[in-house]
């Protein structure tokens, strides 16, 4: 690949950005998509010596060209790599002490100095949405979840807070655990969400995991659904675990709030036309005759993508489905997104 | 119900000039029937200075929300001042508070932006609400770094503390001297602006009148609203169409029909003459009365249907008289285009976790009178005072700043509030 022979060239031990990326993601449970690829370029930008800003772009460019091809999901990523782009190209354009006319080694070092910043504020935001999103959760009423969302996770818990705590929210949630979501990479093998399940009932808060298939019986017993996102795309719409489209589709026929938790970080510059226009490779679909299973068993098709796993599958939820955003920029409606975009790339 | 939009700016106008011109002791019971009383207090005594002491403002924006709780200072009002335009019942804020206050912010952060911040300095119990302001929050409100930046940007305070206690940040001395004057100036300035804005509002809106109504079409519409009024009235002048009106029993009937008669009501009501000096049917336009009853089966002769509101909330919802939502579903189903008119001033920065407690109840007599004693004493009467309508019913926003889609009410809300004064 022509981005690996670049980085061969420019250092002598090349700096595997695909590696640091899945290393952070496994070390650190809370850190998000994005920003496991910002420490990634960080981490890449103290490996790489560049003392032009052009070539540090190209860099830049490469080495994320590079890991979007290698990850199978690029969607969460590519909205911290290009974050991290814009910020720098922003910048530099902006007059000032970091601008043109400043010193490139005083934004190098601001950034290369600050990963573990970046990761705080990341984890910060939770915090605000937080503040931003209890007002949703009131006394008495019930809410609908599903998938492993760490920002939904921290909402619901800290409305709990602890139990007979003075800001104690009595509430019920559904829990919808997936059944495709036996992830063989875990250990346990249990579904995805059942840590947070734990945690809430060790607070107090009652909780009632269901099938995916139970979603619209246990919709009349709801007061609104929350989920979380992997990404937020331009038109408002949602990127999230498989499932949550049709928990979308049935909250609205229903009549219930679907409320989506994401930090802005997610936003994402994408603009998927529907489920089969994300730039995912995922074969959820998979047509099969007796023929072609028995040709699969023999040898196995090579794609030039990583597939996504059929447990790590994921959908696209509308913007018309989504009543509205809890974002660490406050609630916002779907189309607030689109300006939150533009701000950072026009 | 308290119709919203009436002429009652005037008295917040006269209100602030007898304050000018008079003792403030004389004014005083005035000034508490108003939830401005902190601001303009502040704003117009001549002993108190600013930013001299920041406990005091501390003090009187505290007051100011504290005061703006309906049944805090008013207890019997209820008929609040348009212009102020509590946003929901029980959350306690009043959009005009929130605008002074960030109109107080701003010129604080203008003026000494190296000196001070007055975000920092104006914890307004802000930390017991949970919304924590630290360097990055400061940073989304103010161009040019966006909020998504914030996550990356700020090199200044990088000294790891949330909130900097550096060289720039506040506390409560600050000298006394100096541009202090200035602020206050132009915070009373910027109130007379905001005074301004509210005296012409339907104006304004009533100029995009000749853009929605066109010639024989039939309009629908329903209470006594002034902002509805003139916007059709300004369309009239040029244009014949027709108005069916729902009379909005049993809160606002009386009203719509001196409206729509002419005749004006009452002292009891507030709703001046002056306000529109001709009503409809003078200028030729054929105004065809219906009880709220009927709107459904008139919807479907309706060519568009153009509703006043109380307040508009962040999410593009509106909480208006009661039977607005009956109409805009009718609308929905018929597929007939729905327009609300309103100020700028009642757009409320306020989303509505909770519609059920948005909705007043009102004086149940109203639907069944005290003398039928029997009957009351055997059944629960309920008189609702307001609907919430949820966004998906309303195809257009007409306010003095022109028409928007109900997804871009969140702008025009960052735009006027800033997110510290959204809870107070």
């Amino acid at each position: 690949m022509a981005s690996t022979e670049s980085l061969a060239e420019t250092g002598a031990k090349p700096f595997d950005i695909v590696a640091a990326y899945n290393e952070l993601l496994r070390t650190d449970p809370d850190l998000t998509m994005p920003i496991a690829a910002i420490e990634a370029l960080v981490l890449l930008l103290t490996h790489e010596p560049s003392s032009t800003i052009s070539e540090t772009l190209d860099l830049l460019a490469k080495s994320t060209d590079h890991l979007k091809k290698a990850i199978p999901n690029p969607i969460g990523l590519s909205a911290g790599t290009d974050l991290f782009q814009r910020y720098l190209i922003t910048t530099l354009q902006r007059p000032g002490q970091l601008g043109p006319a400043g010193d490139f080694k005083a934004i190098r070092t601001h950034l290369l100095s600050n990963g573990r910043l970046f990761i705080r504020r990341a984890k910060e935001s939770r915090e605000k949405i937080v503040a931003f999103g209890r007002g949703f959760i009131r006394d008495g009423c019930t809410v609908l979840t599903n998938g492993g969302s760490r920002a939904v996770a921290s909402l619901l818990q800290k409305a709990a807070d602890e139990e007979g705590g003075p800001s104690a929210v009595r509430f019920r949630v559904i829990y919808v655990l997936s059944s495709t979501s036996n992830n063989p990479a875990e250990a346990s093998g249990e579904p995805e969400g059942i840590e947070t399940v734990r945690a809430l009932r060790a607070k107090g808060v009652p909780v009632s995991t269901i099938p995916e298939s139970a979603v619209a019986y246990a919709l009349g017993k709801t007061d609104m659904v929350i989920v979380g996102a992997e990404g937020v795309v331009e038109n408002g719409g949602i990127v999230s675990r498989m499932g949550t489209y049709q928990i979308g589709l049935l909250a609205k026929a229903i009549g219930k709030p679907f409320y989506v938790v994401a930090e802005s970080h997610k936003f994402v510059r994408l603009y998927p036309l529907g489920q089969y226009d994300l730039p995912i490779e995922q074969h959820v679909i998979d047509f099969k005759s007796e023929e072609d299973i028995a040709e699969e068993n023999q040898h196995k098709p090579s794609s030039d993508r990583p597939v996504l796993p059929l447990c790590d599958s994921v959908d696209f939820t509308p913007p018309h489905l989504i009543s509205a955003l809890i974002t660490d920029s406050g609630v916002l409606t779907p189309s607030a997104v689109s300006e939150e975009l533009i701000k950072i790339w026009f | 119900m308290p119709s919203t939009g009436l002429a009652l700016t005037p008295g917040l106008a006269s209100f602030l000039k007898s304050l000018k011109t008079n003792p403030i002791d004389t004014s005083i019971e005035n000034l508490i029937s108003c939830a401005l009383t902190p601001f303009l207090l502040w704003a117009t005594c001549p002993g108190q200075t600013f930013p001299s002491n920041h406990n005091h403002l501390r003090i009187d924006c505290s007051n100011a929300a504290k005061s703006a709780i309906p049944g805090h200072a008013l207890p019997q009002r209820q008929r609040w001042p348009a212009p102020h335009s509590c946003s929901a019942a029980g959350d306690g804020g009043g959009n005009i508070v929130r605008r002074v206050l960030g109109l107080i912010r701003d010129e604080a952060e203008d003026d000494h932006e190296a000196e001070f911040s007055l975000n920092a300095s104006l914890p307004l119990d802000r930390d017991a609400l949970g919304l924590r302001q630290d360097g990055q929050d400061r940073n989304a409100v103010r161009p040019p770094l966006t909020s998504m930046f914030s996550l990356l940007s700020h090199p200044e305070p990088e000294n790891s503390q949330p909130s900097t206690p550096g060289s720039q940040s506040p506390s409560g001395r600050f000298p006394s001297h100096g541009p202090s004057k200035d602020v206050r100036a132009e915070v009373l300035e910027g109130i007379n602006e905001i005074i301004d804005e509210l005296g012409q509002v339907d104006e304004q809106i009533a100029a995009y009148a000749l853009d929605h109504i066109h010639s024989n079409e039939i309009i629908l519409t329903h209470t006594s609203s002034s902002t509805v009024q003139k916007f059709l009235l300004k369309a009239a002048a040029k244009r014949k169409f027709t108005v069916i009106h729902a009379e909005s029993f049993p809160n606002n009937h009386d009203s719509t029909h001196a409206t729509v008669s002419g005749k004006s009501l009452g002292d009891d009501d507030q709703l001046s003459t002056d306000a529109f000096q001709k009503p409809l049917i003078q200028l030729g336009i054929t105004v065809i009365l219906i009880p709220d009853s009927a709107v459904f089966a008139l919807m479907s002769r309706v060519n568009k249907v153009i509703l006043g509101t109380h307040s508009v909330l962040a999410n593009g919802g509106l909480v208006a008289a009661a039977g607005t939502r009956v109409i805009a579903r009718a609308a929905k189903v018929h597929q007939t285009p729905v327009v609300v008119v309103s100020g700028v001033y009642k757009l409320s920065p306020v989303y509505p976790f909770d519609f059920e407690s948005l909705i007043e109840y009102g004086d149940a007599s109203k639907v069944l009178p005290y003398e039928d004693g029997d009957l009351v004493e055997k059944i629960d009467v309920q008189n609702p005072i307001y609907d919430y309508v949820p966004a998906e019913l309303v195809d257009l926003y007409i306010t003095n700043l022109g028409g928007h889609a109900p997804s871009y009410l969140y702008r025009i809300v960052s735009d006027h509030y800033r997110k510290e004064d959204i809870s107070f």
